[in-house]
């Protein structure tokens, strides 16, 4: 039996560079089918994705908002081929009861355990229309390694340079930060997957580059201690979000491979400016992530926000306006004081305005979100940011002996298309 | 009764609800029973301590079964949103109460509308 199981589209921001990581996703749902399913898998932000009568049934999953309106369009048509159609992943959580008018099933929550249900029931021609685990997380030792084998790994190069692959230690939250879904998606607990577990998995990718995509490394001392210290032996070299400020933990990080980290920079504080300097001490960069638009925020305060950046050596600095995203507080706060004038989910980029702001016009918050980008690359450009930080990584990769060179093999090739050469 | 040291004149009791996709979820309450004859609820989020659906995202059906336990009509209910203030660094977090109205299809509260309401106000509304 042929299970296509196919990831969305969605366009990409503006002006920014663009990577395609291989997505997570598609490849931890994949770990969970059963094994005598044939998965073709098609990640259309690389590939062309031919909707032909081939599949015996249909799989659509999705992260982003951004992709919702393409994956129902994509199951419209194989619908209408008398395909049958499942809906999963985080956005089709944040928008299950729209992603049921176009779906056969749609599966709420996380799947280890619970395909082979999905897949008898698909055989028996008793799919349901809902499959609603989103209240009983499966138990975190049922996580095996993600099925990367799924991927067209070639895809994920850009000019021979490999992308970092995802990968996951933890799920669920203990915060309810104000534009975040989590709570949501995962639950309001802590949910560490088993140590040695993760070491297995670890272990077996054969890219020495990562995205730790967990939501933050921050909610449990003594396991991040012992995360870090079991991956020391493994020299990964890996990108995170927020890691705990306590010296003893960052050091373990650092000795761990931590390369750098995302930080939300909300303010202009001696706090944020202290820690950064903190994750530069143990040789970790920073990428900033600064949230635009918040009700705090005034024209001032966003120029002198990008002001600090530049004072604070941030490594790199992504800036986004805030999207209030389905089911979150933002969405809550904005939905009660009738402030978001725009629902088309294309446009939840988080580089569109799709709300009032309170101390600006919509336009005018575009235009900050401009400047900041603009200003903040202003002397030196994104890529070349970027490259510095990559340039650190290989030091430490010669050094420990685990760097690859790049493939000259497919230089000519950005994420498998073509691209100019450089005279 | 659970108790509960974060109880405070705005919330007396817990209340245990299905919510969004039948998720164990949980509010703060207080009702009041005015001298005009009305039924105040007060509903408030209590965040990390609600495993499931928060209130304003769940804020109809959850007044309809709050109105139904009281035994209330819709014209004699008022229902009022309550955020408590977490202290957060973060503005996000402050005190707010808003009133909620609704209209109503058969037995149910339906297309839920806001408006901000003053602590001041909210007071003088349970004393009514």
């Amino acid at each position: 039996m042929k299970f296509k199981l196919i990831y969305p589209r969605w366009e990409k921001l503006d002006g920014q560079t663009i990577f395609n990581l291989p997505p997570h996703g598609p490849v931890v749902m994949a770990a969970a089918i059963p094994h005598n399913i044939e998965i073709d898998f098609t990640d259309e932000n690389v590939e062309d994705l031919i909707i032909d009568e081939s599949p015996d049934f249909v799989g659509i999953s999705m992260m982003l908002t951004t992709q919702v309106k393409r994956g129902w369009e994509i199951a419209d048509q194989y619908r209408k081929l008398g395909k049958k159609v499942i809906f999963g992943g985080i956005s089709t959580m944040l928008h299950a009861e729209e992603t049921m008018l176009h779906a056969d099933s749609v599966f709420l929550g996380e799947v280890e355990g619970r395909l082979d249900q999905v897949f008898q029931d698909f055989h028996k021609n008793d799919l349901k229309k809902i499959y609603n685990f989103i209240s009983t997380p499966p138990d975190m030792s049922l996580i095996g390694p993600a099925k990367r084998d799924i991927l067209k790994k070639d895809l994920y190069y850009h000019k021979g340079f490999r992308m970092v692959d995802l990968f996951h230690a933890s799920r669920g939250c203990i915060y309810d930060c104000y534009p975040c879904a989590v709570r949501y998606l995962g639950g309001r607990g802590f949910r560490p997957r088993p140590i040695d577990k993760v070491v297995e998995e670890l272990s077996q990718m054969d890219n020495n580059r990562l995205f730790i995509v967990d939501n933050s490394l921050a909610l449990d001392t003594q396991w991040e201690k012992d995360l870090f210290k079991a991956m020391i032996p493994l020299k990964k070299k890996w990108v995170s979000h927020t890691i705990e400020d306590k010296d003893e933990v960052l050091d373990l990080a650092a000795q761990a491979g931590a390369w750098y980290v995302y930080q939300a920079v909300f303010d202009t504080s001696d706090y944020i400016k202290n820690r950064i300097k903190q994750y530069h001490e143990y040789g970790i960069a920073v990428e900033g992530t600064i949230l635009l638009g918040l009700d705090n925020q005034t024209e001032d305060d966003i120029k002198r926000l990008v002001d600090f950046l530049l004072e604070i050596e941030l490594d790199l600095a992504e800036f986004t306006v805030l999207a209030p995203f389905p089911h979150t507080k933002a969405y809550s706060d904005l939905l009660k004081q009738g402030r978001i004038f725009d629902t088309d989910w294309n446009h939840y980029n988080a580089g569109k305005v799709v709300y009032h702001p309170k101390h600006m016009s919509a336009e005018r918050l575009g235009e900050l979100y401009q400047y900041a980008w603009d200003t903040f690359y202003q002397d030196e450009p994104q890529t070349m940011k970027m490259f510095n930080l990559i340039n650190k990584v290989v030091s430490r990769e010669i050094a420990d002996g685990t760097y690859t060179p790049r493939r000259r093999d497919i230089a000519d090739l950005s994420f498998g298309k073509k691209v100019p050469k450089l005279v | 009764m659970e108790t509960n040291p974060d109880f405070n004149k705005y919330m007396d009791r817990y209340f245990n609800f299905a919510g969004q996709w039948e998720s164990p979820s949980k509010c703060g309450l207080k009702v009041i029973h005015r001298k005009d004859g009305k039924t105040l609820a007060i509903a408030t989020e209590i965040y990390r301590q609600n495993p499931g659906t928060p209130v304003t995202e769940w804020c109809a059906p959850l007044a309809t079964l709050i109105m139904k336990e009281l035994d209330c009509l819709p014209d004699q209910f008022i229902f009022i949103e309550h955020t408590p203030d977490l202290r957060s660094k973060l503005a996000f977090y402050d005190e707010t109460f808003d009133l909620v109205t609704f209209d109503v299809d058969g037995h149910n509260l339906v297309n839920p509308k806001w408006s901000r309401l003053s602590p001041d106000l909210v007071d003088g509304m349970m004393e009514a």
